[in-house]
């Protein structure tokens, strides 16, 4: 196992952000506090008012948000190409327990991520109970730069701090039995303002198979841009599979579960024909409202082609040679 | 039924000339005019400077063809209240304005097809290529096209030399309205909140023109007629979720008695109904003749 040490040399990935990507967080905060969130027009109004502060709309309680321990850059996954922006994958989010849109940071501002606890339980040796906190502890940290590509066609490349969901395994020591994991999102209704639409099948659930769990890209992710993960952004806890659509990757989950029984997830319940449970990036299978060929990279509008697997084929096209007869494409 | 204005003095008094929009027939400056085409231009203008200057989010391009897009569908039912309005407000000067809020809806409708395009980045292959493939983008391009006839038909040439053909030729739009609230359905994600309304606003405006004559603008009648469009928009809304979604859509239709779950479409236009017709009752405080 590679052992990342930070040295006094190495400058933390938030201290080298463009001055131009910071934002005016107060001006940001002040906008949402007047509740000027009704269009996208009238939300972007605090991009006008640049430079005064910057302090991160989810670092305002400093004290419940101590900072992540110290993680180096693996330099085994190499996304090539720039970072997008910080100040667009932290304002840019899916997340239906906040609401249906994409500006739901402001709302999601609301949820406390820490302290936080993560059950794992089902068919493992070692079922628990885990607090965040002990967890980046116990297993350490790294950070990883991949390339998120979502079903709508847009690509982000987020530098993600944390953990190999395998590292969870290994504690946790999953039964032999068990086939698939279960991915739940928490559910707080006092700030998931979304969770009033009772008709939508909470709670947010997704999964994978065992194997797609012990691959090596799959991540367990607490930080973001070297910080601590955002609510908005699934904070404090979410997984990603850089290979899979990015509604695969859940946020802020509650709770694991190794189990026999696939799992159906949130998307696929809603829409089965259009978000499936495999949901591998495909540039040749298009979605059945658009075309998945090309996507358009967040921060320079810029449009390339989709890679198959969103280029991780090398480790990931391996899982599925034996599911072809599987919806593996979206 | 609903066009009784227009035809009465067609071109009387109007100088040769530009027919620019500020003027009215008598090519007199019209504050009224003005003030119209500044807030039919406004959303563009503001939606347009927000894309210059990179504050429309972090997919600019998507957002800014979405925002024309709705705002194409909301103005083009506007243009089918301006006859109500006149009815119900006592407002005849109102039918002079329809025109320019008919073009307004074609222009947007422009502008949204000039962002998709830029959306994909200018590939005009790629653009043909999904508005032939997709269904709902097909039906989209094709109210388009529907607009610019009808745009192109708006002059008073046009209405010299069609006759009567002119009146069965622009009433298509009551149909290319309905394909465009249609096209805000099929696009939608999980959530139809926004096409759910403006098909309770469709429905609104030709339930209002099935009332008989005298009804049209009779507080009573019109309340009426606010609850009837406010159960058909619940009814549209549950047969979308329930057809087109594998969402439980007796839920959704239950919300709309529940004040928990926020605002719902079908309240949203039973309120609209409400206020327009206490519309009349407000006339009647105010001066005649203004």
């Amino acid at each position: 196992m590679r052992i990342h040490r930070k040295r006094g040399w190495e400058l933390p990935d938030h201290a080298a952000t463009p001055e131009h990507v910071a934002l005016n967080r107060r001006a940001l905060m002040a906008a949402a506090g007047a509740g000027v969130m009704l269009s996208a027009e009238a939300q972007a109004q605090w991009l006008f008012g640049r430079g005064r502060s910057s302090n991160d709309p989810w670092q305002r309680n400093p004290a419940d948000l101590p900072d992540l321990p110290p993680a180096m850059r693996n330099p085994r996954y190499q996304p090539g190409r720039a970072l997008t922006p910080e100040r667009d994958p932290v304002t840019y989010n899916n997340f239906y327990e906040f609401g249906s849109n994409k500006d739901i940071w402001p709302t999601a501002q609301r949820m406390p991520t820490s302290p936080w606890t993560v059950k794992v339980d089902g068919m493992v040796e070692q079922p628990g109970e885990f607090a965040v906190d002990d967890l980046m502890k116990r297993i350490g940290l790294e950070e990883r730069v991949y390339r998120l590509r979502c079903v709508e066609a847009w690509a982000m490349t987020v530098p993600w701090t944390g953990f190999q969901l395998s590292k969870l395994l290994e504690i946790v020591k999953p039964l032999g039995s068990a086939k698939y994991v279960r991915l739940e999102t928490a559910q707080r209704p006092d700030s998931m303002v979304g969770l009033r639409q009772s008709w939508y099948p909470w709670p947010h659930i997704e999964g994978c198979t065992v194997e797609e769990a012990a691959n090596e890209l799959t991540f367990i992710v607490t930080g973001i841009y070297g910080r601590p993960l955002p609510a908005q952004n699934g904070g404090p806890f979410r997984i990603v599979f850089p290979w899979k659509y990015g509604f695969k990757s859940g946020k802020s989950l509650a709770r694991i579960t190794l189990t026999d029984e696939r799992p159906k997830s949130f998307w696929e319940t809603l829409q089965g024909n259009e978000y499936g449970f495999w949901a591998n990036v495909n540039p040749e299978v298009p979605h059945p409202r658009w075309s998945q060929a090309t996507e358009r990279l967040i921060g320079t509008g810029e449009r390339v082609p989709t890679q198959i697997f969103n280029g991780y084929g090398e480790f990931v096209a391996s899982l599925y040679t034996n599911l072809q007869n599987e919806r593996l494409w979206a | 039924m609903s066009d009784t204005v227009r035809p009465a003095r067609r071109g009387a008094g109007r100088p040769a000339g530009v027919p620019w929009p500020w003027l009215d027939r008598a090519g007199r400056i019209s504050a009224l005019r003005i003030a119209l085409l500044v807030a039919l231009a406004a959303p563009a203008a503001v939606l347009l400077w927000l894309l210059a200057a990179g504050a429309l989010g972090a997919d600019p391009w998507k957002q800014a063809t979405r925002e024309a897009g709705n705002h194409a569908a909301h103005i083009l039912l506007i243009s089918l209240a301006v006859t109500p309005l006149r009815w119900i407000a006592d407002w005849p000067k109102a039918a002079t304005l329809r025109r320019m809020v008919g073009l307004a809806a074609l222009a947007y409708a422009l502008l949204h097809l000039v962002l998709y395009a830029g959306h994909l980045g200018w590939n005009l292959l790629a653009v043909g290529a999904e508005i032939a493939t997709r269904i709902y983008l097909t039906l989209g391009f094709a109210v388009l096209l529907g607009l610019c006839v009808l745009g192109w038909t708006s002059t008073d040439g046009w209405q010299t030399r069609l006759g009567r053909g002119w009146k069965r030729l622009h009433r298509w739009v009551y149909l290319l309205a309905a394909a465009a609230v249609l096209h805000a359905f099929l696009q939608s994600k999980a959530r139809a909140d926004g096409a759910v309304v403006m098909a309770g606003c469709w429905l609104w405006l030709m339930l209002w023109r099935l009332l008989p004559g005298p009804w049209r603008a009779r507080p009573l009648a019109l309340l009426a007629l606010a609850l009837v469009a406010a159960l058909a928009t619940a009814l549209v809304e549950y047969a979308w979720y329930g057809a087109a979604t594998n969402l439980p859509a007796a839920r959704i239709l239950a919300a709309n008695l529940d004040l928990a779950a926020g605002l719902r479409p079908a309240q949203g236009i039973l309120l609209a109904g409400v206020a327009a017709a206490l519309l009349p009752l407000l006339r009647r405080l105010t001066p005649a003749g203004a």
